[in-house]
C-alpha cells in the first residue's frame, strides 16, 4: 500500500477503532463479533469491559455460556430457562434504577454467544431476531433515553441448524445485515503463517477444524508464543458509516499482559504497522545501490567519473556540422596513461 | 517393561488441581478412547498421598480432600471398578468412605423397572416374567459380579427406583432413568445427579473440592435428538446446570470425523445428529478451560504408540488470570494398563 495512504489510515482508522471499542458517540449501536475456536472472543470481551470501566459505562452481560460473573461486569443476566422476552424484560429492568439516578450514563450490553439462542428448540417459531436485538438498543419506554451499545458474539464454527422455513434467511445473514460494524477475529500467529505462505505463492495453511483431521478440534499450539512476539489477536473490522460508506481495516490488539488495566492511550495498532507482519523495508533500497562484491574493482573513482562525463559522444557531435568532430568522426584525446600502439593503427 | 507411575509426570499438571468452576473437555475418537485419561483424573483426585504413591503426585494433595462423582453413559460400573483397581484405586471402598459416587447412566437409562403394563414387553425373551433391575443384554460380557448377589428384589417403588437400587448393587449410587421428553426429562436427570452430589457434599468440609466427571453425555443427545425436543442448546444448558453444583467438571465427548465435519461440509444435507453433535461439541469447546484431544497417530499404527494427546486452551480460559501451556504428546497404553506419556522423539 502506498505510504501516503498508510499515514492517512493510521490517523483515521485508529481513531475509528478507538471510538468503537470505547463506545464513544455510539459509533456502532450493534457490533457483531465473529470468532472461532482458533481465536475466541474472550480477550476482546475483556478489552471492552476494561474500557467501559475506565469511562464509567454500565456493563450488562447476557450469559448464554458464561458460568460466573466476570470482573468488571455490573449486571450478570443468566439466560437459563428464560424465553427471549423474559431476557429483554430483565435486561431493561436492571437498568431502571441506574437510569433514574444518572440518566446520561452510557450502557454496554454484551451477549457472550448468540448461537445457543439461535439453535434452541424451545424458542417458538415466531421469534424474530431483529426485534429481539433491537429491543435492547431502543427500549420501548420513551421516558428513558438510553445510550446503549450492543455487542453480540457469534461462533462461526458452530454449525447452524436447518431453517424451519426454507425461504427465510439464515440467522448469520440477518446478523451481518443488521450490524453496524462487524469484527472478525483471527489468531496473529495464524495470520503470520498464512501471509508467509502467500508471499511464497503457496496455498495458505488452515488450522483446527478446517484441517478436517479426525479428532482435532483446535489447532492452536504455543509454537510462536515462546518468542513472545506473535501474541495478540488480529481484528478485521468492517464498519458501516451512517453515510453508507464502508471502512475495512485490519488491526492488532496486543495481549492483556502487555499493558496495565488503567492504561489510557490507544493500544490497538494497524496490522500493517506491525514489524512481524510487515518487516521494515529500509534495507532493501539501500541494498539496491550496492555493487555485487567481486575481486574486480567495478566502481569508478571521482576522477574517472569526471572525465567520463566530459566525453562528447559522437551523436551529440553530429548534430552540428561545424563542431570539432565535423559530422560524426570519432575524436579521441589521448590521456597520459594511454599506451598508444603505433602498429595497431597502421592499417 | 518397567511399570509406569499411575500418573505420568507430563500429564500431572493438567489432570490435577483444576480451578474453580472450570470445564475440561476430553475428546476421543473410535481408535483413541478416553477411559484411560478419565482414570488418570480419578487417580489424581482420589489417590491418598501414601508413601508408595507415585513420584510427583505428593505435592498435588495440598490439604484439600477431593470427592468425585462419576456419571457414565457409556461404560458400566464393573468396567470402571476393574480398571481403577489396576491403578490401585478401590472404588468400592472409596464409595463406602463417601469419597466417590458412581451414577450409572448406561444399564437402565431407557428401561423403566415397573412391574406394570409396559415392562414385561420390553424385557428380553429369556427372562420371561420376572422383572429384573439389570438388563442383561446391555451389560458387557463378564460384567456381572460374582460375589455380589444378583439383585433379585424388584425395584417396584416409584418409576425412578431411587432408594432401592442403591442397596441392590453396591458401589452404584444411582441409576438414571430417562422418561418423558424434552426439557422435563433432562430436568429429572439433573435432579437425580444433583441429589447424589448434594449427598456427597453433606459430608464435605470447607475447602474440599468436588469433581464431576460425565462420561459421554453425547450418548444422551444421540439417543434422543431433536425429535424428542433435545438439541445441542438443551444439552449444554443441562451441563451448565450440573456444573454449578460441582467445583470442576470433566466431560468426555466423541469427535469422530462424521460427527464433527459432516455438518459443515455437506452443505445442508447433514443429518440432525451430525449437526446437533457438532454444535454441542464445538459449543462446549468454546466454554471449556482446556480441551484434551485424543486421536490416532497421523502416520498410521505403531507398536509402541497408542495415540496422540493434544492439550489446547479452550475458549473459556481466563488468560489474564492463569496460563495453560499447550502441548502435544504421544501416549502408549501398556498391557498392564500403565500409560506412558512422552513427547515426540522421546521414549
Amino acid at each position: 500500500m502506498a505510504p501516503i495512504n498508510l499515514s492517512h489510515r493510521r490517523t483515521h482508522n485508529l481513531l475509528l477503532i478507538s471510538k468503537l471499542l470505547s463506545l464513544r458517540d455510539t459509533a456502532s449501536p450493534l457490533t457483531l463479533v465473529l470468532d472461532s475456536l482458533e481465536q475466541p472472543a474472550t480477550p476482546l470481551l475483556k478489552e471492552y469491559i476494561r474500557r467501559a470501566k475506565l469511562s464509567n459505562v454500565h456493563v450488562t452481560l447476557i450469559a448464554f455460556e458464561t458460568l460466573k460473573q466476570p470482573d468488571g461486569v455490573d449486571v450478570f443476566v443468566s439466560t437459563r430457562r428464560k424465553s427471549p422476552t423474559d431476557i429483554v424484560k430483565e435486561v431493561s429492568a436492571v437498568y431502571q434504577p441506574i437510569a433514574a439516578s444518572s440518566p446520561s450514563r452510557r450502557r454496554l450490553i454484551l451477549i457472550d454467544s448468540i448461537n445457543p439462542l439461535l439453535n434452541s428448540k424451545r424458542v417458538d417459531p415466531g421469534f424474530h431476531l431483529p426485534s429481539f436485538l433491537g429491543s435492547f438498543i431502543a427500549p420501548t419506554s420513551p421516558s428513558a433515553k438510553v445510550d446503549a451499545s450492543l455487542v453480540v458474539i457469534y461462533h462461526q464454527d458452530v454449525p447452524e441448524l436447518p431453517q424451519q422455513s426454507p425461504y427465510s434467511p439464515t440467522p448469520i445473514s440477518e446478523l451481518t445485515y443488521l450490524a453496524t460494524s462487524i469484527i472478525t477475529l483471527h489468531s496473529f500467529s495464524h495470520v503470520l503463517a498464512q501471509k508467509a505462505a502467500r508471499d511464497r505463492s503457496l496455498a495458505p495453511p488452515v488450522f483446527g477444524l478446517e484441517e478436517e483431521q479426525e479428532g482435532v478440534l483446535l489447532g492452536r499450539l504455543d509454537r510462536l508464543v515462546g518468542t513472545g512476539k506473535a501474541e495478540g489477536i488480529v481484528i478485521e473490522l468492517e464498519h458501516r458509516r451512517k453515510s453508507g460508506r464502508g471502512v475495512l481495516e485490519w488491526y492488532l490488539l496486543p495481549p492483556a499482559s502487555r499493558y496495565s488495566p488503567q492504561h489510557l492511550k490507544e493500544i490497538v495498532t494497524l496490522l500493517d504497522d506491525n514489524v512481524l507482519y510487515n518487516p521494515p523495508m529500509e534495507q532493501d533500497p539501500g541494498a539496491g545501490d550496492e555493487e555485487p562484491t567481486s575481486t574486480f574493482e567495478l566502481g569508478l573513482t571521482d576522477r574517472q567519473r569526471r572525465e567520463r562525463e566530459g566525453v562528447v559522444l559522437p551523436y551529440f557531435d553530429a548534430q552540428h556540422n561545424d563542431g570539432p568532430g565535423e559530422g560524426g568522426r570519432i575524436l579521441y584525446d589521448m590521456g597520459e596513461e594511454d599506451d598508444f600502439d603505433e602498429e595497431e593503427d597502421e592499417i | 517393561m518397567p511399570s509406569q507411575p499411575p500418573l505420568p509426570p507430563l500429564l500431572a499438571p493438567y489432570v490435577s488441581n483444576l480451578p474453580d468452576s472450570s470445564l475440561t473437555l476430553v475428546s476421543s475418537i473410535l481408535g483413541a478412547t478416553s477411559n484411560w485419561l478419565i482414570l488418570r483424573f480419578l487417580h489424581a483426585a482420589l489417590s491418598s498421598p501414601s508413601p508408595n504413591a507415585a513420584f510427583g503426585s505428593d505435592e498435588l494433595h495440598n490439604g484439600t480432600k477431593k470427592k468425585v462423582v462419576l456419571v457414565s453413559f457409556m461404560r458400566s460400573y464393573e468396567f470402571w471398578r476393574t480398571e481403577a483397581k489396576r491403578l490401585g484405586l478401590d472404588l468400592a471402598r472409596l464409595a463406602e468412605k463417601q469419597q466417590f459416587a458412581f451414577i450409572d447412566g448406561l444399564s437402565e437409562l431407557f428401561y423403566a423397572p415397573q412391574p406394570t403394563a409396559t415392562s414385561p414387553s420390553i424385557s428380553p425373551a429369556g427372562l420371561g416374567s420376572s422383572p429384573r433391575t439389570t438388563l442383561p443384554m446391555r451389560s458387557p460380557p463378564g460384567a456381572v459380579p460374582g460375589r455380589s448377589p444378583q439383585p433379585a428384589g424388584p425395584t417396584a417403588t416409584g418409576a425412578r427406583g431411587n432408594a432401592t437400587s442403591k442397596q441392590a448393587e453396591p458401589g452404584i449410587a444411582k441409576k438414571l432413568h430417562f422418561s418423558g421428553r424434552g426439557l422435563a426429562s433432562l430436568d429429572a436427570l439433573e435432579k437425580d445427579i444433583s441429589s447424589v452430589i448434594e449427598q456427597q457434599k453433606s459430608s464435605m468440609e470447607d475447602g474440599d473440592e468436588l469433581l464431576l466427571i460425565i462420561d459421554q453425555p453425547d450418548l444422551l443427545l444421540a439417543a434422543t435428538g431433536p425429535s424428542m425436543g433435545i438439541g445441542a442448546t438443551e444439552m449444554s444448558e443441562w451441563i451448565t446446570a450440573l456444573q454449578q453444583h460441582a467445583h470442576a467438571t470433566v466431560l468426555t465427548l466423541a469427535t469422530d470425523a462424521p460427527l464433527i465435519h459432516n455438518a459443515s461440509t455437506s452443505g445442508g444435507l447433514a443429518t440432525p445428529i451430525e449437526t446437533e453433535h457438532a454444535a454441542l461439541v464445538i459449543g462446549l469447546a468454546h466454554r471449556a478451560r482446556s480441551v484434551m484431544q485424543l486421536r490416532t497417530l497421523d502416520t498410521g499404527a505403531a507398536k509402541d504408540v497408542s495415540g496422540v494427546l493434544r492439550i489446547s486452551r479452550g475458549g473459556g480460559l481466563n488468560a489474564s488470570e492463569e496460563s495453560l501451556e499447550e502441548r502435544e504428546a504421544l501416549y502408549f497404553i501398556q498391557r498392564d494398563g500403565g500409560v506412558k506419556v512422552f513427547g515426540r522423539g522421546e521414549s
